[in-house]
């Protein structure tokens, strides 16, 4: 009997026991019973055990409940209740009912412990676990997701990364992260990356890629490191955002703007090509003509009939210098109207021999040394009958200004560059030009820079024509009294 | 009737140099009429006889467009050379360009009288060489 005592003690002491009639009614209370609910003993003996009902529970839970008890058996389980204050609290509860000889039972007795703080941590569990599993669905819906382990190997993709990527989840799991590389990006950028991520911090970039069936996409990307205790990564989490639309619309203004700026260049162009021909109109059409009118003029005032005669015979060479003027104004305009003159392919070797035959008995006269080196650039595209006139132009004006010191030494050659270009250089010894007295004028119309006879000014002005016509450029470089290389550009030589 | 020693016709037309030149002989206001063809040969000139005023010419007819050192070069060099000179030489730019480029230009440069398009009519030749005397 001492031991029963003994074990209700120990009972009171340790658990929150309460006794309820068949019907539910409380019979005792402890005090820890009453310490949880905030009821006084004498406020609770009496009353249905439904005051603490917090009401958490289906009817469904306390039907079984009593079903259980009722029926004689021990009931366990865990039961919000509601303290005096309104406050609830979770026991966990043993039942035990007590039976008569019927094995009916007479009395409940409500072993409970508190078990409120780890329900509390149970719950703020749970919902902390259903937002983060809110997070990866509007995440999942939202973005493009793709885990890779520490080395890159993919462990995770949803199914945006799979229609994006064009691959199935099972061709990418367990492949390296490379299989979507497009390779757009330098060596660099990509270890620039991993260099970021491997030091455990967030990379943030827009990235190309290459999906199954070849065709890139480009997506916005953070890739954020999950570290372990030691602070390593253990995986990375890529997510991405489709920008291909944004990327296709951003290279297609950048092309804009460079065709705006070539366009701009080339009307730039233009501009200058029709001023130097408003000039020309302006010098050198004009002036022949007020030289006709003052021949005239002079003609009709004078009464002496010698002096007319002699005036009279000046007309005629001015009326043929106005022709000649006029008939290289003519041939410049049609280069510049036949902007549709196709481009040949030359070879440059058989172009050179072909112009040289004309300069056979010049080179032989003064024993010219000439020299060609097409070996960077061997073919260039332009139209023929432009190059053939080029080169005539420049190795005539290399034999006609030649040093009367030395024999000439003529060096043509081309040079492959960069962007498609191929540069053509014919360097001379001869006398050379004073570039900073004559560089806006070399290229000039009727503009000369030695007493020859020959020296028309017409040459070079053509040449820079038939150049600038295709988009070409030309210079040069010159010394006097060591001789001169005019450079041309040719554009778009796709070799 | 004021009349000058020297005038410098600076032209490579030879249509216009001689044409002026018979119309200022006409007149009898001018003793001497030098031609250079071009802009060098003048500027040399005028250069080995800075100092010797007697053949220094009292006006200069320049050309713009000449071969090898043009009227404009011309200037450029004359302009370094006019505080070392022995004698107030008044130059006229007589071109046949009606570009106002080179009017504007020449307007700039202090050395230049004025700017003549030509034809230039024997009445305003008289009427320059008149205004020096």
């Amino acid at each position: 009997m001492e031991k029963i005592t003994d074990y209700k003690y120990a009972l009171d002491e340790s658990s929150i026991v309460a006794i309820t009639d068949q019907k539910g009614i409380i019979k005792y209370v402890n005090d820890n019973f009453c310490n949880i609910s905030k009821y006084t003993a004498e406020e609770l003996i009496g009353q249905d055990h439904r005051i603490i009902n917090s009401g958490y529970h289906p009817k469904e839970f306390i039907k079984q409940l009593w079903t259980t008890i009722a029926n004689g058996q021990v009931w366990k389980g865990e039961l919000k209740n509601k303290a005096k204050d309104g406050t609830v609290y979770w026991v966990d509860t043993t039942i035990v009912p007590f039976l008569d000889a019927d094995k009916k039972p007479y009395q409940y007795v409500a072993i409970r412990s508190d078990i409120t703080d780890r329900k509390k941590g149970e719950e703020d569990l749970k919902k902390t676990l259903k937002e983060i599993s809110d997070y990866k669905y509007a995440l999942d819906e939202s973005a493009i997701v793709a885990i890779t382990d520490q080395k890159g190997i993919i462990t995770h993709v949803n199914d945006n990364f799979c229609n994006i990527s064009k691959y199935t989840a099972k061709e990418l799991i367990g492949k390296d992260h490379r299989i979507i590389n497009s390779g757009h990006h330098s060596k660099e950028f990509i270890k620039e990356l991993w260099t970021t991520i491997a030091n455990g911090k967030v990379w943030k970039g827009e990235l190309k890629n290459k999906a199954k069936d070849g065709s890139v996409y480009w997506v916005d990307t953070t890739i954020v490191p999950f570290l372990n205790t030691d602070k390593k990564p253990y995986q990375y989490v890529a997510i991405r955002s489709d920008i291909t639309e944004r990327k296709k619309g951003e290279e297609q203004i950048k092309k804009n703007n460079e065709k705006s700026i070539e366009h701009a260049h080339i009307l730039e162009l233009k501009n200058a090509q029709l001023v130097d021909f408003c000039n020309i109109v302006s010098h050198n059409l004009r002036a022949p003509l007020i030289n006709i009118s003052m021949l005239v003029d002079y003609i009709e005032q004078s009464e002496d009939e010698d002096e007319r005669k002699e005036v009279l015979v000046k007309i005629k060479p001015v009326v043929n210098h106005l022709m000649d003027v006029f008939n290289e104004l003519v041939e410049s305009i049609q280069v510049k109207q036949d902007t549709e003159i196709k481009a040949d392919q030359i070879m440059l070797e058989d172009c050179l021999e072909k112009v040289l035959r004309g300069f056979e008995t010049q080179i032989e006269e003064y024993e010219a040394d000439i020299q060609l080196d097409f070996h960077s650039a061997p073919i260039i595209h332009f139209p023929q009958k432009y190059i053939e006139s080029i080169l005539t132009n420049l190795i005539s004006n290399a034999l006609k200004y030649k040093s009367p010191d030395r024999k000439p030494v003529i060096t043509i050659k081309t040079k492959k560059e960069a962007n498609d270009l191929v540069v053509l250089s014919v360097s001379d010894n001869g006398l050379g030009i004073n570039l900073v007295l004559h560089k806006d004028h070399i290229f000039k119309i009727r503009k000369t820079f030695h007493k020859h006879p020959d020296a028309k000014g017409f040459g070079l002005f053509m040449t820079k024509t038939q150049v600038e016509a295709m988009n070409g450029k030309i210079w040069a470089e010159s010394q006097p009294e060591k001789g001169s290389t005019f450079f041309i550009e040719f554009k778009n030589q796709h070799i | 009737m004021n009349r000058i020693k020297t005038l410098i016709l600076v032209d490579d037309d030879g249509i216009f140099v001689f044409l002026t030149r018979k119309a200022i002989e006409q007149t009898k206001i001018v003793e001497l009429v030098e031609v250079f063809e071009n802009g060098l040969d003048a500027l040399n000139f005028l250069k080995e006889n800075k100092i010797n005023i007697g053949v220094l010419p009292e006006i200069i007819l320049l050309d713009l467009s000449m071969p090898i050192m043009d009227g404009w070069q011309f200037l450029e060099e004359y302009t370094k050379l006019n505080p070392t000179m022995g004698k107030k030489i008044t130059i006229y730019i007589c071109s046949s360009s009606i570009s106002p480029d080179d009017i504007a230009r020449a307007k700039t440069i202090s050395e230049v009288t004025d700017y003549l398009i030509k034809p230039i009519m024997k009445d305003k030749l008289i009427d320059l060489i008149q205004q020096l005397g």
